[in-house]
């Protein structure tokens, strides 16, 4: 209990002192995983919408493919895109396995079916109607679909947040595609994961607080819009 | 008003699974006439209303113009300026009385000439004073008030209306009829739903009825006079959509 405490008291010390390392290491975090759900999101939820409005063929099976890669684990990610990116795989010339890019793909991987199983559930429950009124009033199908969005927005930010949260809090595919290298592949997982097997457990608790802390600002942030908001047209 | 092609409907069948909605109906739409499709609830009004708009595709039939016959997609593509479509119950996007009227303002307007034309279209419907509440709280009164509002600001050609008046009291119902009596008298051709052509009588120049997805009946109408109760929709209209 007391080595506890004390490596709690030296991790909230390393985060108020603005230990270099540790704040390199969040700051990975972020851009690896706020640059994958950037390039995911757009995608992903004009599938998304498209499988709720849409009628295909083969969409049905989309849905099952989406929904059951929500349970993917990360390091079968890792792995798959390991043996693509090595030198003997087909993309292995791109050189981008251990690097920060390689990382990115692992996490877009890992959100994309988020975005897509449940952005579908979230653009369902919408009212069909949003999209025809929008479009008899004249939108383009562009700005009726940020109108359906809109209209959607707590459902979809919930599903931005579910998304988010899988991506920076995984471990699987970014020490298998980033390598855990000091200062340009490490983040926060990876480093808690390493920081702990060695057992220095002050800097693994220190950005532990960060992922709790970045959680609970998140969820706030969702119940102060959710209570709030209203849209300029 | 947008000048627009009188359009012919014909043989449109439509069916949801097994069922037959509308087997080989013909319709054309007259120019600044006000056409009621009556019939029993199922008797197809509503799909017929929603495949004009380009809502719902037939399964056959052809779309012609006085240019000749034109494709589906054409047809889509062609009237999302020129028809609008309301439903029985508008929706409301989840903004303000005054933001939703604004959706329907066409772009290329500066800000103080957008404020004027919302003003205009907020006083033509008697909605000034709900102008800052959010549109989702309205009654169904109210957002008829407000769709209608809308249609008055984009004007389009063609304003396609499902069963307008439903579950509507006395005094929402006069409203109404007022504002669609402005609208027809600026030139804009209207086709309604109703299973009660009452509601109507002195509004419509021709009168369908729909039985088992067939046209049974085609009318001309005798207009009564009818001078409305309320003193609203009488707003004049200074832009043109």
């Amino acid at each position: 209990m007391e080595s506890l405490n004390s490596a709690t008291f030296d991790a909230i010390r390393l985060l108020a002192t603005g230990d270099s390392e540790l704040w390199g290491i969040i700051g990975i975090s972020f851009r690896v995983s706020t640059t994958a759900i950037l390039i995911s999101i757009p995608p992903s939820l004009l599938l998304a919408f498209m499988l709720a409005n849409g009628r295909f063929p083969g969409r049905r099976l989309l849905i099952s493919v989406f929904s059951t890669l929500l349970s993917l684990p990360a390091v079968v990610v890792g792995l798959t895109l390991y043996l693509v990116l090595s030198r003997q795989g087909p993309l292995g010339d791109l050189r981008l396995l251990f690097t920060q890019s390689a990382m990115v793909l692992g996490q877009v991987a890992l959100c994309v079916p988020i975005l897509v199983a449940m952005g579908h559930s979230a653009f369902q429950a919408a009212d069909r109607r949003a999209w025809e009124t929008a479009r008899t009033l004249g939108a383009s199908p562009l700005r009726a679909l940020l109108t359906v969005m809109h209209e959607v927005r707590f459902g979809l930010f919930a599903v931005l947040l579910a998304a988010y949260g899988r991506i920076i809090a995984e471990v699987g595919a970014s020490m298998m595609l980033g390598g855990n290298i000091l200062n340009y592949t490490r983040n926060i997982p990876t480093a808690i994961a390493l920081e702990t097997s060695k057992g220095e457990f002050s800097q693994g608790i220190a950005l532990g607080i960060v992922l709790l802390l970045l959680a609970f600002g998140l969820n706030g942030l969702l119940h102060y819009f959710q209570g709030k908001g209203r849209f300029a047209t | 008003m947008t000048s627009f092609v009188n359009i012919q409907f014909s043989n449109i069948s439509k069916r949801y699974r097994r069922r037959s909605i509308l087997d080989g109906v013909d319709f054309k739409l007259h120019k600044g006439q006000c056409t009621l499709l009556c019939g029993t609830n199922g008797s197809g009004k509503t799909t017929l209303l929603r495949i004009m708009a380009g809502l719902e595709k037939p399964d056959t039939g052809t779309i012609s113009t006085g240019l000749g016959e034109i494709k589906w997609r054409s047809y889509r593509r062609a009237l999302q300026a020129k028809i609008m479509y309301l439903h029985q119950h508008p929706y409301m996007f989840d903004a303000t009385v005054r933001q939703n009227i604004a959706y329907a303002l066409p772009h290329g307007y500066s800000a103080a000439e957008r404020d004027k034309h919302i003003d205009e279209a907020l006083q033509w419907a008697d909605l000034e004073a709900l102008a800052g509440v959010s549109a989702t709280t309205l009654s169904g009164g109210e957002s008829q008030r407000v769709a209608l509002a809308r249609a008055w600001l984009r004007a389009p050609a063609v304003l396609l209306l499902d069963e307008p008046m439903a579950n509507m009291d006395q005094e929402s119902r006069l409203r109404t009829h007022a504002l669609l009596r402005q609208l027809k008298s600026e030139g804009m051709s209207i086709v309604l739903t109703s299973h009660d052509e009452l509601q109507f009588q002195s509004l419509t120049d021709r009168q369908l009825r729909l039985k088992d997805g067939r046209i049974s009946t085609d009318s001309i109408q005798t207009q009564a006079e009818n001078v409305s109760a309320f003193p609203i929709g009488q707003t004049a209209r200074h832009h043109t959509a």
